[in-house]
């Protein structure tokens, strides 16, 4: 696989090409920074119709803290993009991408990834990675670039992206297409998760290789009222109701991707009264969610690790997502960490 | 359905196919449809045209006296299909008239079959009518899928409007409403309860076929779109509490809708009082214009010797559907099929 990207050598897309016309100057070249948060699966995944009235596919992420990708840019008048590690050809693909959209034609540079995130787990590492990477350049070249603007690049770089570059703000996103179907105007409320990979000795899924599901035309209808009942739980910034949604989510994609234990997973979410079972719906993630606010959190939390354990679950996490009200609707700021 | 960013619809199906949500009570909420069965005729629509089955001008057949065949008679004109509609004398005659109107040819079957009654002969008139014309398509709302299936946009506006939904209510005809619905919410709910309504004299819920006062509700065949196992709980509703629970409706409530508005409203006002943390949903599928003349007329319900001072406080419980007498009765269905309440699978 070439590691390599002549930027020159790119069509520019339309959109952030005009920004050129401002001919602002870059002044000297300068290193930019980038992060990119992990997530950690899907509340939902499904198919849903746009506002143009045509069934899309779709996700809600949730946003994870623990796992992250930071990059390092150093761009220089080369008009070739080096990145290290030398397979991470979409994160080199997106920085072309992105100094070609921004009119630096004549720019390329060198990428540095360090990454936490597991590959093939379903966390989202390849989206993480081209977001920071896009964030790297933009943050380099001095250009504030919006989510909905990260997200038109990376899907031209890997295909299908997540929704990682909208940060903790909840949105329905088509991952083929890179656009938002619905923007909840909200963080996702605040969630516990006790995390873990349901199959620790398997070899992962290959995200973008693994066949988009083949929904029946009643599974197609049943997404509807799941995603009615995102709006009233970001209405309500009910755990509960997000709960449900994700349980039912995780029940229709076991038709597509089998979760590993997923009858166990199910009886113990019920068990130790979890509000839901969320999975990642390409990829061996799972996660049980509880209610921060609730007093029993702590106990149920530990009962759910005890019995995790005995169906040969080791290894677990525990985050929150942060749920802080509503999202900023101002533009994100260069390199900024979260998007928020 | 996608968040609206326009008040403009492109017909008046899209306006009016879902309904408005009442709070009737604490936790007693109404979904008041115009007309309900337009769901139902949409989708089925929908999906045929979906499978190439419909083109401009194709000729559609299905036999009905009710609100269903208004339903595609309203969607026909709007989209340039030719609706055959097979009916009987019980049809009432401002909504034959309605039907053709909207360019529908009503056929009135005049005379019953010797075995099968009107039903029958509904039946064979319209076989009749599907083998003159060759490549025309039939709804078939009593056995398409796509009639229970065509209610997602429903339990959208009521996840989205309600949230946790407890219990359903509503009354079975086709099994397309409440058995659609009620599968729909219960992939979120696990543990909603299902409570159907039925009337007397109905063969869905294991009672012998007999002339049924209260219309709109219940059935002299069974449909393959009941699903037996989606209900927890049965009512059955008899015309004099079911039509005052109509007027109720309007005088409490000043909610003016049909009789199978009312006998629903009768079991969901007694649900939701017995359970006051449950949120309850009551379906009310029509608006009561066609009963004007009946169910709004104290001087017929009199005649008909269905007039009641009081509703009826309570259901009468049984163990099992042919205890069940003349008055408002109701047993635990427990999400059981046909087969496992009556011991014998359905005989026609």
């Amino acid at each position: 696989m070439e590691s390599q990207f002549r930027n020159d050598a790119i069509v520019c897309p339309e959109g952030l090409s005009s920004r050129s016309d401002f001919n602002r100057p870059t002044g000297t070249l300068k290193p930019g920074h980038g992060v990119a948060l992990a997530h950690h699966g899907e509340l939902l995944q499904g198919v849903f119709e746009g506002t143009d009235g045509r069934l899309k596919r779709v996700l809600v992420s949730i946003p994870c803290g623990i796992f992250k990708s930071e990059v390092r840019f150093v761009p220089d008048d080369s008009a070739v993009v080096e990145v290290e590690p030398h397979w991470k050809i979409k994160s080199s693909r997106a920085i072309a991408l992105t100094l070609n959209s921004l009119g630096k034609h004549k720019l390329g540079g060198r990428v540095q990834i360090r990454s936490n995130i597991p590959v093939g787990w379903g966390l989202g590492s390849s989206t993480s990675d081209v977001t920071a990477a896009i964030r790297a350049t933009a943050n380099a070249l001095n250009e504030r670039i919006t989510p909905h603007e990260i997200a038109a690049l990376a899907v031209r770089a890997e295909t299908a992206c997540d929704s990682t570059m909208f940060g903790e703000r909840m949105v329905l996103f088509a991952q083929r297409e890179g656009i938002v179907v619905e923007d909840f105007r909200s963080s996702l409320p605040k969630l516990e998760v006790l995390g873990f990979n349901a199959s620790p000795n398997g070899n992962g899924v290959d995200t973008i290789g693994f066949p988009p599901a083949r929904y029946s035309w009643w599974e197609i209808e049943a997404f509807r009222p799941m995603v009615g009942l995102l709006r009233q739980a970001v209405s309500l910034r009910s755990p509960q109701l997000l709960g449900q949604v994700s349980s039912a989510s995780a029940t229709i994609n076991q038709h597509y991707l089998p979760t590993p234990h997923f009858q166990n997973l199910k009886e113990i979410c019920a068990e130790v009264g979890a509000v839901g079972l969320q999975v990642a719906h390409t990829g061996t993630i799972a996660g049980l969610l509880f209610d921060p606010h609730d007093p029993l959190k702590e106990r149920r939390v530990e009962d759910a690790q005890t019995l995790l354990t005995t169906i040969g679950i080791k290894h677990m996490w525990v985050f929150q997502t942060s749920g802080n009200g509503l999202a900023h609707t101002k533009k994100a700021g260069n390199g900024n960490g979260n998007g928020n | 359905m996608a968040m609206a960013t326009s008040k403009i619809t492109p017909t008046v199906v899209e306006s009016v196919m879902l309904p408005k949500l009442i709070r009737l009570d604490h936790n007693l909420y109404g979904a008041a449809f115009f007309l309900m069965k337009l769901l139902p005729a949409r989708f089925i629509l929908d999906r045929a045209r979906d499978a190439g089955l419909l083109h401009d001008g194709s000729v559609i057949i299905e036999t009905t006296s009710g609100t269903f065949g208004l339903a595609l008679a309203m969607l026909c004109k709007l989209r340039n299909y030719k609706l055959f509609i097979v009916s009987d004398p019980a049809i009432d005659p401002p909504l034959q008239r309605r039907l053709e109107d909207l360019g529908t040819t009503v056929e009135i079957v005049r005379e019953p079959s010797p075995t099968g009654g009107f039903q029958q002969a509904r039946l064979d008139r319209m076989n009749e009518l599907r083998d003159a014309h060759p490549g025309h398509f039939w709804p078939a709302q009593y056995s398409n899928p796509h009639n229970p299936g065509a209610y997602a946009p429903f339990a959208e506006l009521l996840t989205e409007s309600i949230g946790k939904v407890d219990c359903l209510v509503g009354s079975v005809g086709s099994g397309g409403s409440v058995c659609g619905t009620g599968s729909y919410l219960r992939l979120l709910f696990p543990q909603l309860k299902v409570v159907g309504v039925d009337t007397h004299g109905s063969v869905i819920f294991g009672h012998p076929d007999q002339k049924r006062m209260l219309r709109g509700l219940g059935n002299s065949l069974m449909p393959a779109n009941v699903n037996h196992s989606v209900f927890d709980e049965i009512h059955w509703v008899n015309a004099a509490s079911g039509l005052s629970a109509t007027r109720a409706l309007h005088r409490q409530h000043a909610l003016y809708m049909g009789p199978t508005s009312g006998a629903a409203y009768l079991v969901a006002r007694w649900w939701a009082k017995r359970n006051p943390d449950a949120k309850v949903v009551v379906v009310l599928p029509d608006e009561g214009y066609r009963y004007q003349d009946t169910v709004y007329d104290d001087q017929w319900l009199q005649e008909q010797n269905l007039l009641l001072a009081d509703l009826p406080e309570e259901p009468v419980c049984v163990k099992h559907p042919l205890e069940a007498g003349t008055e408002w009765s109701c047993i635990d269905w427990n999400r059981h099929t046909y087969e496992q309440i009556m011991g014998a699978p359905f005989q026609v």
